[in-house]
């Protein structure tokens, strides 16, 4: 499936394509500490995600994969250590550095209830700097490759929640950004959704664009990864 | 296409977002434009029994009174929804939204304001639209130069919503900061009475905010109360507040921002 945004998505210099295996996120010694008494979550952990390529990162419930999810984009600061695309960090060069970032967060939070799909869609695609000429027909193309086109009129509050995932799955990948983050991207999806979902994480990966996928589970047996680790006491560990 | 062209499409797309969300809530609609006819038909006969010569406001207390009543309608419309509206953001993960796009969380929590703020405004004129025909409130001529007074008003009082939203931002509640500075405000302010009533001890703090000359300026021009200094002086006490609180806001509210992506609080609620 060929994109046409994929010769200049967004006009943007920034976001040209990747060769295959060029490095594009790169994490290196982060160190983030909660309040209290517990142990950092995440301790000197680095990471490197390449284009073309899919990573999974697994671990036990509050191991700290959302913790990681949130520093490659952008949400929190790191502590300490770095977070960089090229030359574009989180602190600095802020917009520049969004513009590149899908993140879908855990759970079936982050849609507004009242809207209809295509205004929620529509709503993101503002949000994420995409040109208006080309708004309309990414929403659309989003619709198709979620199975969301019957329901575009639907207000999002009135979607199960399977269909809410499709729709925060399509606002991950809507604006074609080079880093996608997923948290937990299967809840609630059904194996039609599931089908879909691989199938955009394929059409990304071809446009250069690099996947982290993080959950507890072990996905990596059922999904097609370049990389595997799972994150324990702090540390990422390589999954041969 | 121009960066502020792609700016200005998702500050549009965020206020189209919460006029479709206010309409879809029909009863909050249509309350907004009863209350104020009942607040004014209230006012309107405590009036009749108000005649203390102090008051040298053409239409009595009336008058005086209504543009007390229309900032207040404009505060609690403004500074009350606006910490609301980000709080809610914060508990449906919307701010997360801001947090990875490429507006970016300060132009999105902005852009979150601006609805509060146009519906105010609205309120704010239908407030004066009902006491002028209904009550028969006399308007000066110089009504229509409010406007750009009211608008310099609402950059001077923008700091107070900028600091709302950042303790929303640190601390996730601000409610009881609303109802503190929306309580001062009419005391201090001189909405609901002229602050020469005032003791001595207290008047000071209607001199050091906004509100005292945007009151007093607004009143001029509306319902043609005389002012106490020349029109120009209470002018440029009014720049003079937004020149120095505007910025100070601002920073509190990034610093508020940033504070919370560095601690970790800002995926919290």
């Amino acid at each position: 499936m060929s994109s046409p945004y994929v010769s200049a998505p967004l006009s943007d210099p920034t976001l040209t394509v990747s060769s295959s295996g060029e490095p594009i996120l790169e994490l290196e010694g982060l160190y983030h500490k909660w309040k209290g008494p517990k142990p950092p979550v995440l301790d000197d952990v680095s990471l490197i995600l390449r284009s073309g390529e899919v990573t999974w990162v697994g671990g036990r419930n509050g191991v700290g994969k959302t913790t990681l999810l949130r520093l490659a984009a952008g949400i929190l600061l790191p502590q300490r250590g770095s977070v960089r695309i090229g030359e574009l960090t989180p602190a600095s060069k802020r917009g520049l550095y969004r513009r590149q970032i899908g993140f879908l967060s855990a759970g079936d939070r982050g849609l507004q209830a009242r809207l209809r799909v295509s205004q929620q869609l529509d709503y993101w695609g503002r949000l994420a700097y995409v040109p208006r000429k080309r708004r309309t027909e990414m929403v659309a193309d989003s619709l198709r490759r979620f199975g969301l086109e019957e329901f575009a009129a639907r207000r999002v509050d009135r979607m199960s929640m399977g269909q809410r995932q499709r729709i925060r799955l399509a606002m991950a990948f809507l604006h074609e950004p080079r880093v996608v983050l997923l948290d937990e991207p299967r809840n609630s999806l059904d194996d039609d959704g599931y089908l879909l979902l691989n199938e955009q994480i394929e059409h990304a990966t071809r446009r250069g664009a690099t996947i982290l996928w993080c959950s507890p589970r072990g996905e990596d047996r059922v999904i097609e990864c370049d990389a595997s680790y799972t994150l324990a006491d702090g540390r990422l560990e390589r999954v041969q | 296409m121009s960066q502020f062209r792609l700016w200005w499409d998702a500050m549009w797309g965020i206020v189209r977002r919460d006029a479709i969300l206010f309409v879809t809530y029909r009863s909050q609609f249509v309350a907004q434009f009863l209350s104020p006819l009942f607040t004014i038909t209230l006012f309107y006969y405590i009036s009749h029994i108000l005649t203390d010569k102090s008051i040298h406001s053409p239409g009595g207390y009336f008058g005086f009174v209504i543009v007390g009543l229309v900032i207040v309608q404009i505060l609690t419309t403004s500074l009350g929804i606006m910490p609301v509206t980000v709080r809610q953001e914060l508990v449906s993960g919307t701010i997360e939204r801001f947090l990875v796009s490429a507006h970016g969380p300060i132009n999105g929590i902005l852009g979150t304001m601006l609805f509060p703020l146009i519906d105010a405004f609205l309120s704010g004129i239908v407030m004066l639209a009902l006491a002028t025909v209904i009550f028969g409130l006399p308007l000066a001529s110089t009504a229509v130069l409010a406007i750009p007074v009211a608008l310099l008003g609402t950059l001077a009082f923008m700091p107070f919503a900028f600091f709302l939203v950042a303790l929303v931002m640190a601390f996730k509640q601000a409610s009881f900061a609303t109802q503190f500075i929306v309580a001062g405000v009419a005391i201090v302010g001189g909405l609901y009475f002229p602050i020469t009533v005032l003791p001595s001890w207290i008047r000071w703090m209607s001199a050091v905010q906004p509100f005292t000359p945007a009151t007093d300026l607004l009143r001029h021009l509306l319902v043609g109360t005389p002012l106490v200094h020349p029109a120009a002086v209470e002018l440029l006490k009014l720049v003079g507040f937004v020149v120095v609180l505007f910025p100070a806001g601002f920073m509190l509210l990034r610093a508020s921002i940033r504070y919370g992506q560095r601690s970790g609080t800002i995926a919290e609620y």
